[in-house]
C-alpha cells in the first residue's frame, strides 16, 4: 500500500507493476508455465481465469519466489525480482496470499500481523494495522485468538491482512473464494477497489469466469500454462472465446 | 514421605527428558526431520565433559556453556551440508533425511568410540544428599534436574515471547507462510538445527553427571528421546513435555517398585502400548 500522491507515483505512472517476459516454469521433469507473457498495470485489479490444473497456482508461486522460473524475466515496477528467495520477493513488496492460504495455526491474528509488519517501515506498520483492523473489524475482536480455530471465512481475512501488513505494492490472491460463502466472497472481492485505490496492484487468481470478470478491470485468461486470451475485463466478459477456452473447445 | 521423595526424584528426571526430548522435537519441528543422530550429540557431549573434567578438574556446570557453544557451531556447519538440501526434495526428504542422519550417527559413534574407548563412565560429582526430614534426595539429581528445566524454560519464553522466536514457529507451522512474512526459513531452520544440537549437547553434560554413559548408550538415547516425542505428539511442544514428567515419574516409581531394569525398559513398554491402543498418539487419544 503506497501513499497517494506520494511526489514519486507521478513519474512511475507508465511503469507496469509486474512484467513477465517468456517465463517458464515447473516442478521437476514437468513444465508447467510455457513461455508466458504478461504485464499487470500499476493500480490496476487483474484477474487470472483459468479451469483446474490451469496453471494459475504455480503462476502466482512463480512471481512470489516460491518456485524458481526456469528462463524468462519477472519485473516488479522495473526491477528484476526472478531468481531472488521468496522471502526477499516478499520484502521487495509482493504480498502473497498463497493457495491453502499457509496460516500459522497455533499463532494468534496479532501474531500473524507483528510477523508480517516486520516488512513493512516501522510508522506504516502501525498505520496499515489501524486500516486492516478497520477494514476487518471481526479480527480486531479476535486479535489473541489462535487462527487455526477460527472459520474459513475469517482465516481468509487474516491471510489477506498479513499480506497486506507487508506494505506490498503487489498484490497476489490465490482463488480468495475458495470454501467460503458467497457473502463472503462477495465481502473479499470488494475490499480490492479499495486497495486500488491505495496504490495497490492486485493479481487475483480465480475459477469463476463472472466472479473474476466482474470484478477487475483486465484478465488474462489461461489455459495449459499459457496466456490464450487477455484484455479488459468488461470486453472479455462479453466474448464467448473466454467460456470456450473453459469448456475445451 | 516415600511417596513425595519419588515423586520428586521423578519430577527431576522427567525435567532432563524434557530437555533430551525437545531438542529433538525442535529440530523435527522445523525441518521434519527425525535426527537418529540425537543420541550420539547426547553421548558425545557427556563423554567429553568426563574427558575435560577429568583433565582440568573443571565443574561440569562450567562445561556445559562451552559444550552449548562448541555443538552450536557444530550442527549450524552440519545442517547446510547434510539437512538443508533435503529440504527441496518434497516427500522424499523424509526418508534421505532417516538416511543421512543414521549415517551422521553412525560417524559420530564412530568417533567417540576411537577418542574415549567403550567404557561406560560417570562424573562423580556432588555425590552427596541433602536431607529434609525424611525426604533424602541426591544433590547431582537435583542440580541436573533444576538446570535441564531451566534451560527449556529459556527455550519455551525464547520461542513464544521473542520475534525470531515467533519466526521460529511460524516457520514450523508452515514454511511458505513464513517466506510471504519476508521471514529467511533458510536461516530459520540452520539456526534450529545448530540449537537443537546444543540443547541436545547440553543435555549430554547434565546426563553424565547421573547416568553412566558409554559410545553405545548413543542409540537408546534416541530412541529414549523419541519415544517421549512419539507419546507426546510430533511437533507438539506442550504434549512432549507432559509426557516427558510422565515418564520420568513412571520411571522413578518402577525403578523403586520394580527394580533398575524394569525403569530402563519402561519406556519401550509404554511406546508398545500406546501404539497397540491409539496408534495415532496420545493427544488424539485424549
Ligand atoms: N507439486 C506438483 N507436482 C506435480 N504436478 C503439479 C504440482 N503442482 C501442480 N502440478 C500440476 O501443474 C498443473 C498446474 O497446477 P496449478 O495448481 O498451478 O493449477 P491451478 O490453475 O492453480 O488449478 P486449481 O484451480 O485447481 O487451483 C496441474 O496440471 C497440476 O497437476
Ligand atoms: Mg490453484
Amino acid at each position: 500500500m503506497t501513499l497517494e500522491g506520494s511526489p514519486a507515483s507521478s513519474h512511475v505512472v507508465d511503469t507496469p507493476a509486474l512484467t513477465l517476459e517468456n517465463v517458464s516454469a515447473g516442478i521437476g521433469p514437468l513444465t508447467i508455465l510455457h513461455d508466458l507473457s504478461m504485464v499487470v498495470p500499476a493500480r490496476k485489479i487483474v484477474v487470472v481465469l483459468g479451469a483446474n490444473g490451469a496453471g494459475k497456482t504455480t503462476l502466482l508461486r512463480t512471481i512470489a519466489g516460491l518456485l524458481p522460473p526456469r528462463s524468462g524475466s519477472i519485473c516488479l515496477f522495473g526491477e528484476p525480482i526472478h531468481g531472488r528467495p521468496a522471502h526477499l520477493v516478499t520484502r521487495a513488496g509482493i504480498g502473497h496470499v498463497p493457495s491453502g492460504r499457509e496460516l500459522f495455526p497455533r499463532l494468534s491474528v496479532a501474531d500473524h500481523l507483528e510477523l508480517a509488519g516486520k516488512v513493512a517501515s516501522p510508522s506504516r506498520r502501525t498505520e496499515i494495522r489501524e486500516q486492516l483492523l478497520e477494514m476487518f473489524p471481526v479480527l480486531a475482536e479476535r486479535l489473541r485468538q489462535p487462527v487455526g480455530t477460527m472459520s474459513g471465512g475469517q482465516q481468509q481475512m487474516v491471510a489477506i491482512a498479513r499480506a497486506l501488513m507487508t506494505d506490498p505494492r503487489v498484490l497476489l490472491l490465490d482463488e480468495p473464494s475458495t470454501g467460503l460463502a458467497p457473502k463472503v466472497v462477495l465481502a473479499v472481492f470488494e475490499t480490492l477497489p479499495v486497495l486500488r485505490a491505495q496504490g495497490v496492484s492486485v493479481v487475483v487468481a480465480e475459477q469463476s469466469l463472472t466472479l473474476g470478470l466482474s470484478h477487475a478491470d483486465e484478465a488474462f485468461v489461461l489455459d495449459h500454462g499459457r496466456v490464450v486470451l487477455s484484455g479488459a475485463a468488461s470486453e472479455l466478459a462479453q466474448d464467448h472465446r473466454v467460456i470456450d477456452t473453459y469448456l475445451g473447445r | 514421605m516415600l511417596a513425595v521423595q519419588l515423586l520428586i526424584n521423578g519430577i527431576l528426571l522427567g525435567g532432563t527428558y524434557v530437555l533430551i526430548a525437545q531438542s529433538l522435537n525442535l529440530i523435527f519441528g522445523v525441518m521434519r526431520v527425525v535426527n537418529l543422530a540425537h543420541g550420539s550429540f547426547i553421548v558425545m557431549a557427556g563423554l567429553f565433559t568426563f574427558w575435560l573434567s577429568a583433565r582440568t578438574g573443571l565443574s561440569p556446570l562450567i562445561v556445559l556453556p562451552i559444550v552449548f557453544v562448541v555443538s552450536f557451531v557444530v550442527g549450524a556447519l552440519l545442517q547446510p551440508v547434510l539437512i538443508e538440501p533435503l529440504m527441496n526434495q518434497g516427500r522424499r526428504a523424509e526418508l534421505l533425511s532417516l538416511m543421512v542422519t543414521f549415517g551422521l550417527d553412525y560417524v559420530l559413534v564412530q568417533i567417540a568410540l576411537h577418542v574415549w574407548g567403550a567404557d561406560y563412565v560417570s562424573l562423580p560429582y556432588l555425590q552427596s544428599t541433602w536431607t529434609f526430614g525424611a525426604i533424602t534426595l541426591s544433590k547431582a539429581l537435583v542440580v541436573v534436574g533444576l538446570f535441564a528445566v531451566g534451560i527449556v524454560a529459556l527455550l519455551y519464553f525464547g520461542l513464544n515471547y521473542t520475534s525470531f522466536g515467533k519466526a521460529l514457529l511460524a516457520a514450523s507451522q508452515s514454511p511458505v507462510g513464513a517466506a510471504c512474512c519476508g521471514i529467511n526459513v533458510r536461516r530459520v531452520r540452520l539456526f534450529a538445527f545448530a540449537l537443537g544440537i546444543a540443547l541436545a549437547s547440553s543435555a549430554g553434560t547434565l546426563l553424565i553427571m547421573i547416568l553412566p554413559m558409554a559410545a553405545e548408550s548413543a542409540d537408546n538415547l534416541t530412541i529414549l528421546a523419541f519415544v517421549i516425542v512419539a507419546l507426546g505428539g510430533l511437533g507438539e511442544y506442550a504434549g512432549v513435555t507432559i509426557a516427558a514428567f510422565l515418564l520420568g515419574l513412571a520411571q522413578s516409581l518402577a525403578g523403586y517398585f520394580l527394580g533398575g531394569d524394569a525403569a530402563n525398559v519402561l519406556p519401550f513398554v509404554i511406546l508398545i502400548a500406546v501404539m497397540l491402543l491409539w496408534p495415532q498418539g496420545l493427544r488424539r487419544a485424549a
